[in-house]
């Protein structure tokens, strides 16, 4: 199975205590496991199009985009997620719940220079109500251990 | 309207969504994101807003961001009105006219030199 | 200008200096701009014109309502409008006396109605409007003197209509007119001197029809014309009208049927910067076709499967893109750079014949600027580079050899790589070291073991068993340790004591992202 992700949200008002006001899971994508932080930053699935309007981020943000169940798809998956990398968003979270063919898509990448986390269900509602709030949030991304779960691999 | 989807749609909108607002517009309409903080939310617009160029196509229709000294433009490199401190002429915002012709403040023009 | 102040003056005299410049009429909203009024009616449901609009309105709103007519005094008494709304209603026509007495519009935005036809026998009398939209609309003719009241016009919006040709008649008016688009119409042909009066046009937008031939002089008279687009038209010929553009800057013709590019196919055009004509049919191209064009930056002939020999770039100095996918070359000139010398991106032969490009020549061609920071020759089949073939080059910083089928790299001349490319060549199994690319940031190898010299490895040893019982003080550790790793080099399968060793080790490396990455199932070790 993919390696989890834990995804920890600190809303920026609560920043001086420091402690996260969310501690969610995810999966990432294809083989960009990593760290990041950054601030949260909703982008629409459309802004992830190449004709669309380049909409530079600065690099200490996390995008966050929602996709949806009947849309046209502009680009692969891949590609949306390369895209919001070169335009400088530090890691990218995708909510999948309505988009079911999207872990398949991004399973097998190599390509992703960083961390790319699938997030669905009562996680990503957690986190799409705080966007839709528009409570500005800082989120860390780190690898979850999973306790013995690793077998012993003779190569 | 589709399941999970925002019942009430913004007026010129096909489908939309509760996170993401308009998905698709209407025909002739214009799908533009709006950034509010950190939400990003799609709306139709008849036209894109100041300082974006609307671009149409039979599949959909466009807003893009004109070039940064542009108040407002045709298309990426045509601007109709500059920003304070560029004076436009034919089409490009200049910080300096052209010979023969003289920075024009009120309107950000570059306009004929008076005789 | 001085009469507009006057006038202010007199009528805001006459109103009471300090009286409120007249009641906003319900529903809208108003805002005081200096002496002048700005009124807001967008999406109010508004079935007309409101009346009792104050005569110091300079902005009117009424976009998005449900008018249908518009009373012929409803903008009567309104000589300050200076921009006026009203797109997304119900309008089918709109006479010339509904304008009468607006001097001062600059900006009519009728975009998204159900406009027709426009007034022939009492035109609009707007002489000092810029900018007018008519796109979106069921035009389906435009009357000979319907812009002959419009002598100042420079932008128009004639896109998104009923349009089947051009109104040759009309656009004679508009003198002063500097961009137009008719896009998406229905045009099928442009006859001779259709644009001679537009001696100002320098953008003309007329992709999206079903234009199948233009007359040999049909642009005549756009002296000043920068951009054209005829992108996504039935074009059969090669446009040979644009040869009489000679400011042109930015070309398009991409999705039409055109199967040859002539010889000397743009002499007349010297500014040309960027040409897009993919997604045509081209099988030939005359080898003088892109001569002379010292400013052109990209060149993209995908798909000219006629080609025999490599185009001659004589005069074309500034190319940076110079694609040549699915071609039909099978020899390659010895001094290529000679000929692209500003190239930035060297030729991507794409998918050139195969067996006939298997060693990429020798590049060191004696180049006036050697200014070469990437190089794409992805996607070919080199299955050899020449030893010295990178020597000359020392400003290469990226280099993207995907997908083709080397078994070593030479590495003169790589010194100062910070990305570089060699996945998929399947024959490339040996192991490079962190001093080879000193400057490396971003590498894509083709074995995940050859990422190990990066640090991206456990303890060179089988996977180990991760130990689960950590305390918030290791989690912490844990934290850092990730945070200094790069992305790319992080194990999920080796113990804390071991994490601790790599840390001081990973200390030392500057941060390197290389994929594949290492795991469980592409361990260290060399499978070979």
């Amino acid at each position: 199975a993919a390696p989890r992700a834990l995804i920890k949200v600190t809303l920026v008002k609560h920043e001086p205590t420091g402690t996260p006001t969310l501690t969610l899971e995810g999966v990432f994508a294809g083989g960009s496991v990593g760290y990041a932080e950054g601030k949260l930053m909703q982008s629409h699935p459309l802004s992830l199009c190449n004709s669309s309007d380049d909409e530079r981020l600065d690099s200490s943000v996390i995008s966050i985009v929602k996709l949806e169940s009947n849309m046209h798809r502009c680009l692969p998956l891949l590609e949306k997620a390369q895209l919001a990398l070169e335009r400088g968003a530090h890691a990218v979270i995708f909510d999948v719940t309505d988009d079911i063919g999207a872990e398949y898509e991004l399973r097998d990448t190599d390509s992703l220079s960083r961390p790319v986390v699938l997030i669905r269900g009562s996680d990503a509602e957690d986190l799409m109500g705080l966007v839709n709030r528009n409570e500005e949030a800082n989120v860390q991304i780190e690898i979850k251990f999973e306790p013995n779960k690793w077998q012993q691999y003779d190569v | 309207h589709t399941p999970g989807m925002s019942t009430g749609c913004q007026s010129g909108c096909l489908t939309c969504s509760d996170y993401n607002g308009c998905l698709s517009c209407k025909p002739k309409f214009f799908i533009f994101l709006e950034r509010n903080g950190m939400k990003q939310t799609g709306v139709c617009l008849t036209s894109c807003p100041s300082g974006y160029y609307g671009t149409r196509s039979p599949e959909r229709n466009d807003c893009t961001k004109c070039r940064p000294e542009c108040d407002s433009c045709f298309t990426g490199n045509f601007c109709t009105r500059c920003r304070a401190g560029f004076y436009l002429h034919q089409g490009k915002c200049l910080q300096s006219c052209p010979e023969g012709r003289a920075p024009n403040d009120a309107q950000r023009e570059c306009v004929p030199e008076c005789p | 200008m001085l009469a507009f102040f006057l006038m202010l003056h007199v009528l805001r005299g006459a109103h009471g200096a300090g009286a409120p410049l007249a009641p906003c009429p319900p529903p809208c909203q108003c805002q005081e701009s200096g002496m002048l009024l700005l009124v807001e009616c967008a999406e109010c449901g508004l079935s007309s014109v409101p009346d009792s609009l104050s005569p110091f309105t300079s902005y009117l709103d009424l976009s998005m309502n449900n008018i249908s007519e518009i009373q012929p005094e409803a903008f009567q008494n309104l000589p300050f409008l200076s921009e006026l709304r009203l797109s997304g209603n119900l309008l089918k026509h709109i006479p010339g006396p509904v304008f009468r007495g607006l001097y001062n519009l600059k900006v009519l935005m009728l975009e998204n109605n159900q406009i027709q036809q426009l007034p022939s026998e009492a035109p609009w009398d707007l002489p000092n409007l810029l900018s007018l939209r008519l796109d979106a609309n069921l035009i389906t003719e435009v009357p000979a003197q319907a812009f002959s009241g419009l002598r100042s016009l420079r932008h128009l919006w004639l896109d998104d209509n009923a349009l089947t040709e051009i109104p040759v008649a009309a656009l004679n008016s508009l003198v002063s007119l500097q961009a137009m688009t008719l896009a998406l119409n229905r045009i099928t042909h442009i006859p001779d001197y259709t644009f001679h009066n537009l001696s100002n046009l320098v953008v003309l937008h007329l992709h999206n029809n079903m234009i199948k031939t233009l007359g040999q002089n049909c642009f005549e008279g756009l002296h000043s014309l920068e951009t054209l687009e005829l992108n996504y038209n039935e074009l059969q010929e090669f446009p040979v009208a644009i040869r009489t553009l000679t400011k042109l800057q930015e070309l398009g013709f991409h999705n039409n049927n055109i199967k040859a590019i002539p010889e000397k196919a743009f002499l007349g055009n010297p500014l040309l910067q960027t040409i897009n004509f993919y997604e045509n049919p081209i099988h030939s191209v005359g080898r003088s076709a892109f001569q002379f064009l010292p400013k052109l930056h990209t060149l993209s002939l995908n798909g000219a499967m006629e080609i025999q020999e490599f185009p001659d770039l004589k005069g074309t100095t500034s190319l940076e893109i110079l694609t040549l996918t699915r071609a039909g070359l099978t020899v390659l000139p010895q001094n290529l750079l000679e000929k692209v010398t500003h190239c930035t991106t060297l030729p991507s032969f794409g998918h050139v014949v195969q067996q006939s490009v298997r060693t990429l020549p020798c590049l060191d061609a004696h180049l006036s600027h050697p200014v070469f920071p990437c190089r794409d020759l992805s996607w070919n089949g080199i299955e050899a580079i020449h030893a010295d073939a990178f020597t000359s080059l020392q400003s290469l910083v990226k280099l993207d050899l995907t997908e083709n089928h080397l078994k070593v790299l030479p590495l003169e001349g790589l010194f100062g790589l910070t990305h570089l490319k060699l996945r998929g060549n399947v024959a490339l199994s040996s192991l490079f070291r962190v001093e080879d690319f000193p400057q490396m940031r971003v590498v894509e190898m083709p074995y995940a073991y050859q990422c190990c010299v990066y640090g991206a490895c456990s303890a060179h040893r089988p996977a180990a068993q991760w130990n689960m019982e950590q305390t918030s003080e290791e989690d912490e550790l844990h934290k850092k340790a990730a945070a200094l790793l790069p992305v790319h080099t992080y194990s999920y399968d080796s113990d804390v004591e071991e994490f601790q060793m790599e840390l001081d080790e990973s200390k030392l490396q500057t941060s390197v992202q290389c994929t594949p990455l290492p795991g469980p199932f592409k361990p260290c070790e060399d499978m070979f």
